[in-house]
């Protein structure tokens, strides 16, 4: 009997086997040990984000959720107050308004590389990666530098998952509710003084004349510090993976730059770090045979959407001119990834720096180590030598 | 009614210019969207990127004067989202998944901005 356990080393290192399965032969299929049912098919998927009657995110978006979130961030939250967060945040990460971050993300990407080069080996995800990311999130929200590695390492533990209880550990728990109290600090500093910089705005932002709630502040900025910490590194790493694992794409790539842009939407289509998320029905939903009930848990299965053939032909062929419209690596419809336009300037820019130095790179292990999360996927590190 | 008694669906033209001046006429079903007549028919030049929720301002376009008074008034959502274009706003901006297509509508021109991302 086929298992759909997302609490598995297998799903953290390689889901996609299971997602086939999944789409051919249960696509509405009730996971015991996830305690929701999974959609897996492309246009399931791509039907649920854009039904947020149905399919609602009020109960929490992260397949396990974190204490005190849900309702407070963009994720968690349905229309109407949700459109109005949004739509007020949204002109923070407009195309526009994030120019100002792609000379300090590349003048980082430079400076990191001018720092481990050398060296001929290096951990792409903790020299590189994570560091212009996180870099480049803290110079927008505000953030001391020298608060980089435990901010980063709390993010990292708040993620994860425990194997055994298929739950959040004390451990996840304490990390997440200590960054909370951090932010908190940093909110309340910048009521005392204002910066020129996101917690602050979020803070002088209003609703129909009225402020938003502390905890909204709170608890939006620990979200974005979440993606631009977890999701953009993870992501970037990702990409990395791929240009490693298939060096007639980097090689196209690094020949012709213009491609660069297309390349980050095939690696979002086929190993997004977001993989999967959640939703909770409003009402009884009918669904290839099956009958799903008001109150259910549904997991979204991005990356297996994205793997789907019904919508992308050929779809385990990673393809640098595939050029994926509709793709749901940044998810879709109403709670679309807030940061995609951040996501493709902070990783066209490091990367175009990385390949300028370093165009040759392999692996120095055979076995890599996976993040352990039921929601994001990416190793926890890329050991490469420079070729 | 067609022959074998399925009605017909009802639809209007929209004729989508591209920066170029380019001009493509498309019969969208009535009740769609004018992002959705554009998606269906591989329109370059219109993203969409959530596929219809009024939440990436990139299905942007700049309707036709003549027109414009005969469109539904925006909801606040939709003008704050229309801030966070790439290419400029104008007065005749709005976001294409917002317009629905109805017969009023027929032969409704949206001109297509120079980006969306």
């Amino acid at each position: 009997m086929f298992v759909f356990d997302p609490y598995s080393p297998e799903m953290d290192s390689n889901p996609f086997p299971a997602y086939e399965t999944l789409r051919e032969q249960y696509p509405c299929m009730w996971s015991e040990q996830a305690r929701m049912w999974i959609l897996s098919r492309y246009d399931d998927i791509a039907n649920a984000v854009q039904d947020w009657q149905t399919y609602s995110s009020a109960k929490g978006n992260m397949m396990d959720e974190l204490p005190g979130r849900t309702g407070f961030t963009l994720g968690s939250t349905d229309p109407p107050r949700h459109d109005r967060l949004r739509a007020l945040i949204m002109g923070a990460f407009t195309k526009k308004s994030l120019e100002y971050l792609a000379e300090p993300a590349r003048k980082l990407a430079r400076q990191t590389i001018d720092e481990f080069a050398p060296k001929r080996t290096f951990d792409f995800v903790t020299d590189f990666s994570s560091r212009v990311t996180v870099g480049t999130l803290f110079l927008m929200m505000g953030l001391p530098d020298e608060d980089h590695t435990t901010v980063r390492r709390r993010v990292l533990l708040m993620i994860q998952s425990d194997k055994a209880t298929r739950q959040k550990g004390p451990e996840h728990i304490e990390a997440f509710q200590t960054l909370v109290d951090y932010v908190r600090g940093q909110v309340a500093k910048r009521r005392l003084a204002p910066k020129d910089d996101l917690i602050t705005k979020l803070i002088e932002s209003e609703i129909d004349g009225d402020r938003l709630a502390e905890n909204e502040i709170v608890m939006t900025s620990m979200t974005l510090i979440m993606a631009g910490v977890e999701s953009l590194s993870s992501f970037m790493s990702m990409m990395a993976l791929n240009m490693h694992d298939f060096p007639d794409a980097r090689r196209k790539v690094i020949a012709n730059p213009e491609l660069m842009a297309p390349a980050i939407e095939e690696s979002l289509r086929y190993n997004t770090s977001a993989q999967r998320f959640r939703r909770v029905l409003m009402r009884d939903v009918e669904l290839h045979g099956q009958r799903m009930r008001a109150g259910d848990f549904v997991c979204l299965c991005y990356g297996s959407g994205n793997r789907d053939p019904r919508k992308f032909p050929n779809p385990d062929v990673y393809d640098v001119e595939r050029r994926p419209q509709g793709h749901l690596g940044f998810g879709g419809g109403k709670h679309l990834c807030l940061g995609t336009a951040m996501a493709r300037l902070v990783t066209e820019t490091a990367m175009r720096e990385f390949f300028a130095r370093i165009p040759e790179y392999g692996l120095t292990i055979d076995k890599l180590n996976w993040t352990s999360s039921t929601t994001f996927r990416s190793p926890t590190s890329l050991p490469f030598a420079i070729q | 009614m067609s022959i074998f008694g399925r009605k017909e669906k009802a639809t209007a033209t929209v004729i989508y210019v591209s920066p170029a001046g380019d001009a493509r006429e498309i019969a969208v079903p009535v009740g769609d969207s004018v992002m959705e007549g554009a998606i269906k028919h591989g329109v370059n030049g219109i993203v969409a990127e959530c596929g219809g929720a009024c939440m990436c301002a990139t299905c942007h376009v700049y309707v036709d004067e003549t027109f414009l008074n005969r469109l539904d008034p925006m909801e606040a959502t939709e003008d704050e989202m229309l801030t966070c274009t790439v290419s400029p706003r104008r007065p005749n901006s709005r976001l294409s998944c917002q317009i629905r297509v109805t017969q009023e509508l027929a032969g409704l021109i949206v001109r297509l901005p120079e980006t969306q991302v």
